[in-house]
């Protein structure tokens, strides 16, 4: 088994203020991982500790206790770095570049070939659809244009493993369907992806794996598929029900919905043998019998509910 | 190359800041004011008076240069600091730190960077020496190696200072910081009044543990004449320069050691 792109073992992070002797803690005890080839979503509600963890992660800060590797090495290293590729949440470029000499910019501190720049560049503008642009001035963009510059900045060096702090920040819904094409595209090529938004929407439709964070710990962590399978509740289709067993079932809590495919009873995993038999004993064609699947949004709901973090 | 593009960087963003452009407007201003008692000199000198004249024009052009010459430091401080601390204040530090980049190659390139433009800042001042000197009909007596590496070394400290103090505190704080340690130096140095027997200790040893510039000022050289210029001896040149770049080395591996550990975050 390969060793993960991404692995935090008990990381813990606290904010101080030394004049004011305050202590907030960003992260406590934080551990997960990232496989390789894996798009993960890493969700929280504002101040969870998403960008903290980011930060760590990409070497920027530095944890006051746990274990951090990345690419198998540690935080900042620069072989680690050579394979990742960074766009952070409210990024900043130097205003008075255009979108060209930055991204020639970052291709040289990339230790590339200015050569290469001249065929890759005008690939990736195009890419993040920025063409006719590219001698503009940062400073005249829009804060959506910024953006997808932020993307093919982070696309330059063909990272292994991206990073991104809300990429569709500030995007358009068009720019965000192009953020979540170029993400199935990554997944695709088998890139390691590791991001952080809130639209839980678009993550649920792209992301393998997820992990959710609430007030600096780790409260959800796993499969996209497996997280999102209700423990509780299971979904019988069958192609009908009699009056008598729709009362009884809606007396034990059942729910009874009809469409196309048939009917839909959604039963607690306590009655699911009981609910099955009795459907087969009356005569009806019990078509599958499958967990419940939840959205995300309801996962992430039942997770975090309204809460908000502290750092 | 990433310490280039660094260097390269940094040097271009200087052109585009305000504070820097206002600065050497001001100096520009300060020689043009120059001008008009240096071609009043000029129409002044006589063969009788030439001598007096000359070491007269001297005086003045190395007063007005040593202006410049401050501001200059005072540049080079405020530069290295707010290099720093406008990447760190914009966030632009962390798509280049997510680069290959380690940290002390960034510091590196944005010291380098400062020292590039305070190069060309140099190389315009000497320029105007001669100019000014040459205009009034007269002639620098001083090498011009000595106008170029005395402030260049003198800058070298100041921008390595104003990194020190850049990477803990706010570029403004940074300038006061150093304008304190600067007063210090000159009260702790020769020449100072004198302090009481029993805190003379405190004095030597402040002395010798401060940066002090006094010494790197390339000013002393320009009014001098050439028979005073030969008593300066390429060992005098030798052991004051390497104290000036000995400070500079030391405050940078400061920086540099204070930068590695802190969070690339503004406070």
């Amino acid at each position: 088994m390969s060793s993960p792109a991404i692995e935090f073992r008990e990381v813990t992070k606290v904010y101080r203020k030394i004049l004011r002797g305050l202590e907030v803690p960003a992260l406590t005890h934080a551990s997960f991982q990232v496989m390789p080839g894996e798009v993960c979503a890493f969700l929280g509600p504002n101040g969870a500790g998403k960008t903290t963890s980011i930060n760590l992660l990409m070497g920027f800060f530095y944890a006051d206790y746990g274990e951090i590797r990345v690419m198998g090495y540690e935080p900042g290293d620069v072989r680690a770095k050579r394979q990742i590729g960074f766009l952070p949440e409210n990024f900043a470029f130097y205003k008075y570049l255009t979108a060209e000499r930055l991204l020639r910019f970052h291709n040289a501190l990339a230790g590339r070939r200015a050569q290469d720049a001249a065929t890759v560049i005008p690939d990736l503008l195009t890419k993040v659809r920025l063409t006719g642009y590219e001698r503009l001035r940062i400073g005249k963009y829009s804060r959506g244009m910024v953006q997808r510059l932020g993307v093919a900045q982070a696309l330059l060096a063909e990272p292994e493993l991206l990073v991104l702090d809300e990429p569709t920040s500030g995007l358009d819904p068009t720019g965000r369907k192009d953020v979540r094409d170029l993400l199935s595209a990554l997944r695709t090529e088998g890139k390691t992806v590791f991001l952080s938004s809130h639209l839980l929407s678009e993550v649920e439709q792209i992301c393998d794996r997820v992990i959710i964070i609430s007030r600096g710990r780790v409260v959800k962590s796993g499969r996209m598929q497996d997280l999102l399978v209700a423990a509780d509740r299971v979904e019988i289709l069958v192609t009908g029900v009699t009056p008598e067993l729709e009362l009884k079932i809606q007396e034990q809590g059942g729910i009874i919905a009809r469409g196309e495919a048939g009917v839909v009873i959604t039963v607690g995993i306590a009655h699911k043998r009981e609910t099955a038999e009795s459907l087969w004993a009356a005569g009806m064609d019990v078509i599958h019998v499958m967990p419940v699947r939840n959205s995300l949004e309801e996962l992430y709901m039942k997770t975090v509910g309204t809460e908000g973090g502290v750092a | 190359m990433r310490i280039g593009s660094l260097v390269l960087n940094t040097l271009e963003s200087f052109l585009h800041n305000r504070l820097v452009v206002l600065v050497l407007i001001l100096a520009a201003c300060v020689v043009l004011l120059m001008l008009v008692p240096l071609m009043g000199a000029k129409s002044a000198t006589t063969a009788a008076n030439q001598q007096g004249m000359e070491a007269a024009v001297l005086e003045m052009v190395s007063g007005v240069m040593s202006f410049v010459s401050a501001l200059g430091s005072i540049l080079a401080a405020w530069g290295a600091a707010d290099a720093l601390h406008s990447e760190l204040k914009s966030g632009t530090v962390l798509a280049v730190m997510a680069r290959p980049v380690k940290r002390w190659e960034f510091l590196l390139g944005k010291y380098l960077g400062v020292m590039a433009f305070m190069f060309c800042y140099v190389l315009v001042m000497m320029g105007m020496s001669y100019g000014l000197v040459a205009i009034a009909g007269m002639k620098i007596h001083a090498a011009p190696w000595i106008l170029l590496v005395y402030p260049m070394v003198r800058y070298a400290i100041y921008a390595a200072l104003g990194l020190v103090f850049g990477t803990l505190v706010h570029p403004v704080i940074t300038m006061g910081m150093i304008l304190a340690l600067s007063l210090l130096t000159d009260f702790v140095g020769p020449g100072s009044f004198a302090w009481k027997p029993k805190l003379m200790w405190l004095k030597t040893g402040l002395y010798y543990l401060l940066p002090s510039t006094n010494l790197l000022t390339e000013g002393r050289f320009l009014s001098l004449r050439q028979a005073a210029l030969k008593q300066a001896t390429w060992l005098e040149h030798s052991i004051t320069l390497g104290y000036g770049l000995d400070c500079a080395v030391i405050l940078f591996v400061l920086a540099m050691w204070r930068f590695h550990y802190r969070s690339l975050r503004q406070d």
